[in-house]
């Protein structure tokens, strides 16, 4: 197994390779792209949440001096398109809106105030059709339908319920048995709210349409073949007739991880001959590019008096809103949380309304199932009157247990993160009146998927490192560590490539966990088989054998005879020359075995008794992350999650009419994500039981630290005053309604849906 | 391009007279804090702005025992939030300035502006209200002097006539024995819209009863408002904690709120009670006193006590 301290490179700081672009402001991002004759994009949103487009007229629009071109929707092919499987969209709606902000046109003109003036010109004639917006009521056969022909749709399996676009489930052993012989039963419904990514740069690109007729795309995106995928599937052209260019990406955390709008700057600069840039508003983002939507949570867990989980029932309601813009949850494990339970029944929905469609934000769906999990951990432990850590501790999963999805959980380090919590928190420990402590365990694993990397070295020793990734939160810097911790050179004799869909080979998005343990995993292997050719030169130029060979700090030598050997410059000029040519190493993959991440996490809070406010004193997290590549980016990762984690527990609140299902607040005055001022300072432990797979024993870092603080916090409060709020966010107004009583349950009908499945 | 025409006048005389002559079609803009903001989202299209900021000489803040404070037009927030006479004597205006946005807007924003955007919600509002402030304007016919009680009509209106404008706001100077403090209410600790903002200042007799209690509300009503009925309850009464619990309840229910995506009505009612408590009991337990800075701003924005 791999300890630490043998590491050259990792482990280490790295300052980031693109540190000195960043702080200079000479980082290029997708609205720094200026092209000769460039023309603005605006678009115009629809007003209504379910209509038919009666007609749209844009003359006044076209005839408006400095106008080049106005496009709706039926200037596109008659295509839908999907995220996955199921095609339930279309890039620009023919006949029918479907969500308040939907664009249904948009205008290339000279400068952007013109294309504004355009927009404002156009008159559109909606038929309001019937609508849905709550996804309870949307699940009722009387409700209106979405997609009255959803199950024409390409992609869609078999007949899921009214408005239901997806069902996961996941079974093990005779629930109803179980349950019978618990010795309690516990029983809740949480909510939690809409959300949005918050990113700092606006969604923007740039297409260009090259003399060849090739198409350019300058994008802020994380998944650059996605979106050259989504626009040959939207425009009918083939993949090969488009070329991405990811830019500098100003934050995403899943919102660009597939095609959004680079399809009408597409279409127009495709009708002018003329470069089109959409950089979109602030509003625009927050009215038309897909968040996180709520999600309602019923769980059920039948308990043993010692305090063994031996049942487990969760139903879960997904708003999908207009379209599914992204997969509803990131799996169905997460309705058991980090915990080992022999019988399960698991159904997670993803609902139909008419509001803006649900998007991807970091592992998508799993903090909406941790506030769940863990605050129900909490009411167990209550319940049955035993501590909350040792409950936890008690059904935690260990080495050997399955998995929700079969898979053998291999070694981690669970246990230990618990461990460092109970002891930096101090756990348990008696507060002061209106003071508590709460705690959460989060629970992911490493994302894998398509992962290319190619490596070359160059004549002064150094190496060039292609990927296919896109830059995400200082992944090239790790991607480059590995490579240089690999090679046994510096971490300054690693350069990274810039990269489009051309030049580098395919790949999948910057998201999911996956960037470091996937793609580094091939960064590594490449970089492996680049010494191994290294060394085959070496031996053939010194005529030793390969095996009488060592690599150390940029040099290949014979291991008896230290002085004896060439360094990677030598080995690279004489490569050009060699039978083997110029020395490259590659790798790709795809799958890589079931990695699981492990976070317990602690708060301590303060609460307002006149105001209900909540304030965070303290927030610890302790997080298995197997080896920390860069410990100051797996620290930043962490201290990121955490504080989007408070966001969602506290203020964060994405609100929506709920009669048009129009976005309520769209912009960062009435979206409140959480200041330094209302944060505690950050307490980070790591912990390392380095995975079995992973580049040098690292697992994925991203994800977890935002599913810890809801329940933390949550369970803080319960702790601190005594109420459980099962809604989020836990604002001053809910809470103060708790301590006063007037808190209702969130109603759910379980029932009826046991009953749509036939189980009684 | 929604554009317009920049008019920087040097003087006050000339700032009327480019009022005067564009009417209707010009904007009179301090720091455009919120002028900009309304400009881009189309709200206000004025054909031209009369900047103030090249006016010499209003922006400043004096005091005297005699007049009390004085404050010129061009004043930003945060000279008031840094200004010592204003912490010391004015502690809930020094409150009000320091929950107001975050330093950079603070140094743009000035208090006139405030007063004239007239917001309900507007941070230095109540505390200004509690303070008896005074407003001394400047129009077509001449000068006159308002209490800014009298001045806001309605939400973003105020009683200046056309061509007017906001020269200087004076405080009396504060009796003695007096306290006071603005508080806050919003989920977060800067950058925020306060969802209630409540200011109170308590002036006692040498025998601890109340000569006077002002107390102001924001956010509650279509204007910022003074809490009339709470502050009778008070005056020549003990201000014990049921006497200033009684007040609460009356100020509470003298408001008049709306619900919208910061908080429901009832809520911020009941805030509006919980607020005037605690300024009152701050005011009363620092009467006389001259309370530190880093109180006033820990107590005027911190989300939970
Ligand atoms: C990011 C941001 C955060 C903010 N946060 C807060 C906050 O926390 N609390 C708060 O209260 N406000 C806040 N505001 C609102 C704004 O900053 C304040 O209302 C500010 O005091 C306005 O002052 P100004 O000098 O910028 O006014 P301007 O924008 O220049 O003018 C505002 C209005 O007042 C009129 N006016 C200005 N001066 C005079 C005068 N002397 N005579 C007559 N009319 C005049 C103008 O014609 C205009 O109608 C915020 C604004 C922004 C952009």
């Amino acid at each position: 197994m791999t300890t630490t301290t043998q590491f050259k490179v990792l482990e280490q700081n790295h300052p980031r390779v693109d540190a000195y672009e960043k702080v200079t402001g000479r980082a290029t991002y997708a609205s720094d792209v200026y092209l000769p004759g460039m023309l603005a994009c605006k678009l115009l949103p629809s007003t209504r949440n379910h209509a038919r487009i009666v007609s749209i007229d844009t003359s006044a629009a076209a005839a408006l001096p400095g106008v080049r071109c106005v496009i709706t929707g039926t200037d596109f092919p008659d295509i839908r398109f999907g995220s996955g499987a199921l095609r339930d969209r279309y890039v620009m709606p023919r006949e029918v809106v479907n969500f308040v902000g939907e664009p249904v046109a948009a205008v290339a003109a000279d400068d952007e105030a013109t294309a504004q003036e355009a927009i404002d010109l156009i008159k559109v004639e909606y038929e309001d059709i019937p609508s849905v917006v709550n996804p309870l009521a949307a699940m009722g056969e009387g409700a209106a339908s979405v997609h009255p022909d959803l199950e024409s749709y390409e992609g869609y399996g078999f007949t899921l319920g009214h408005n239901v676009s997806t069902l996961l489930d996941a079974d093990r052993g005779d629930v109803e048995q179980a349950f019978r012989d618990a010795d309690v039963v516990v029983e809740d419904v949480y909510r939690s709210q809409g959300i949005n990514q918050g990113f700092l740069e606006p969604m923007a690109c740039v297409a260009d349409v090259e003399p060849s007729g090739r198409l350019v795309i300058y994008a802020s995106t994380q998944g650059p073949y996605q979106i050259r995928a989504g626009l040959a599937a939207v425009l009918e052209i083939p993949v090969s007739r488009i070329r991405v260019v990811p830019m500098e990406l100003g934050g995403g955390f899943g919102a660009k991880l597939r095609l959004a709008f680079e399809a009408f700057p597409a279409l127009l600069a495709m009708r002018t001959g003329r470069p089109v840039k959409l950089v979109n508003t602030r509003e625009e983002v927050f009215t038309m590019n897909g968040p996180r939507l709520p999600v309602t949570n019923y769980i059920r867990s039948g308990v043993m008096n010692d305090g063994t989980i031996v049942a487990r029932e969760a139903y879960t309601i997904f708003d999908v809103g207009a379209y599914l813009g992204a997969g509803p949850n990131s799996g169905i494990g997460h309705g058991i949380g980090a915990y080992r339970i022999p019988n399960f029944r698991l159904r997670s929905y993803g609902v139909y309304t008419n509001k803006i469609y649900v998007g991807s934000y970091r592992a998508s769906g799993v903090a909406d199932m941790t506030f769940a999990v863990e605050s129900h951990m909490d009411h167990i432990a209550h319940q049955i009157g035993m501590d909350a850590y040792d409950l936890r501790l008690h059904n935690a999963l260990r080495e050997g247990d399955v998995s929700v999805s079969g898979a053998v959980v291999p070694s981690n380090g669970l246990i230990e993160t618990l461990e460092a919590i109970k002891e930096k928190i101090d756990w348990p420990r008696q507060l002061e009146d209106g003071h508590g402590l709460g705690l959460a365990l989060c629970e992911w694993r490493s994302g894998s998927g398509p992962s290319t990397a190619a490596i070359s070295v160059n004549d002064d020793g150094t190496v060039s490192l292609l990927t296919g990734s896109t830059d995400i939160s200082g992944s090239d810097t790790s991607l480059a560590a590995i490579a240089a911790e690999a090679l046994g050179i510096p971490m300054g004799s690693v350069v990274v490539a810039k990269r489009d869909t051309d030049m580098a080979p395919y790949t999948g998005q910057s998201g999911g966990s996956r960037v470091v343990y996937s793609q580094g995993t091939a960064v590594q292997r490449a970089a492996e088989e680049t010494v191994q050719k290294l060394i085959a030169l070496a031996a053939e130029r010194l005529g030793v054998p390969e095996d009488a060979l060592g690599c150390e700090d940029g040099r290949v030598y014979v291991m008896d005879n230290e002085p004896q050997g060439l360094t990677f410059a030598q080995l690279a000029a004489a490569s050009i020359t060699s039978r083997g040519g110029p020395i490259i190493g590659t790798a790709s993959l795809s799958s890589m075995p079931y990695t699981p991440v492990f976070a317990a996490q602690a708060a301590e809070v303060k609460v307002d008794r006149g105001t209900g406010q909540v304030k965070v004193l303290r927030y610890i997290q302790a997080q298995d992350v197997g080896v920390a590549i860069n410990p100051m980016a797996v620290e930043g990762q962490l201290d990121g999650g955490v504080v989007q984690g408070i966001g969602r527990a506290l203020t964060e609140d994405q609100q929506f009419d709920p009669d048009t299902g129009a976005v309520r607040n769209p912009s960062f005055a009435s979206y409140l994500m959480p200041l330094a001022i209302d944060l505690p300072e950050s307490e980070v432990v790591l912990i390392k039981v380095p995975a079995e797979d992973g580049p040098f024993g690292a697992r994925a870092v991203a994800e977890p630290p935002g599913f810890g603080p809801p329940a933390a916090i949550a369970n803080a409060v319960y702790d601190a005053v005594g109420v459980r709020v099962k809604q989020l966010p836990l604002s001053g107004e809910r809470v103060l309604a708790a301590l006063n009583g007037d808190y209702d349950d969130i109603p759910f009908d379980v029932e009826a849906l046991r009953l749509a499945e036939g189980i009684i | 391009m929604a554009r317009f025409d920049y008019l920087e006048p040097h003087s006050v005389d000339e700032a009327l007279q480019m009022l005067a002559e564009h009417g209707d079609k010009t904007r009179l803009v301090a720091g455009s804090t919120d002028f900009l903001v309304r400009w881009r989202t189309g709200v206000w299209r004025p054909e031209s702005v009369v900047c103030m900021q090249h006016v010499p000489g209003l922006d400043y803040i004096n005091w005297n025992p005699d007049d009390g404070l004085s404050i010129g037009a061009m004043a930003s927030v945060q000279d008031i939030e840094l200004n010592t006479e204003v912490r010391s004597r004015y502690p809930a205006l020094a409150a009000g300035a320091t929950s107001f946005a975050g330093v950079q807007v603070r140094n743009l924003a000035t208090v006139a502006g405030n007063i004239c955007n007239a917001s309900p919600a507007g941070d230095t509002l109540p505390a200004l209200l509690a303070y008896n402030a005074q407003c001394r304007i400047i129009g077509p016919s001449g000068e006159r002097s308002l209490p800014l009680d009298e001045l806001f009509v309605g939400p973003g209106r105020t009683a200046l006539a056309a061509g007017e404008i906001l020269t200087e706001i004076r405080l009396p100077p504060p009796a003695p024995n007096t306290g006071g403090l603005y508080i806050k209410h919003s989920p977060r600790g800067a950058m925020d819209i306060s969802a209630v903002g409540v200011a109170s200042v308590v002036s006692l007799n040498d025998d601890g009863t109340c000569a006077s209690a002002r107390i102001a509300l924001g956010s509650v009503a279509p204007t910022p408002l003074r809490a009339y009925g709470a502050e009778g309850r008070l005056v020549s009464q003990t201000p014990d904690a049921a006497n200033i619990a009684e007040a609460a309840r009356l100020a509470s229910q003298s408001c008049n709120p709306i619900a919208d995506v910061r908080s429901g009505a009832d809520y911020r009612r009941e805030m509006v009670r919980v607020l005037t408590e605690r300024t009152l009991q701050h005011g009363v337990a620092t009467a006389g006193d001259t309370p530190s800075f880093d109180d006033i701003r820990r107590l005027a924005v911190q989300t939970a006590w």
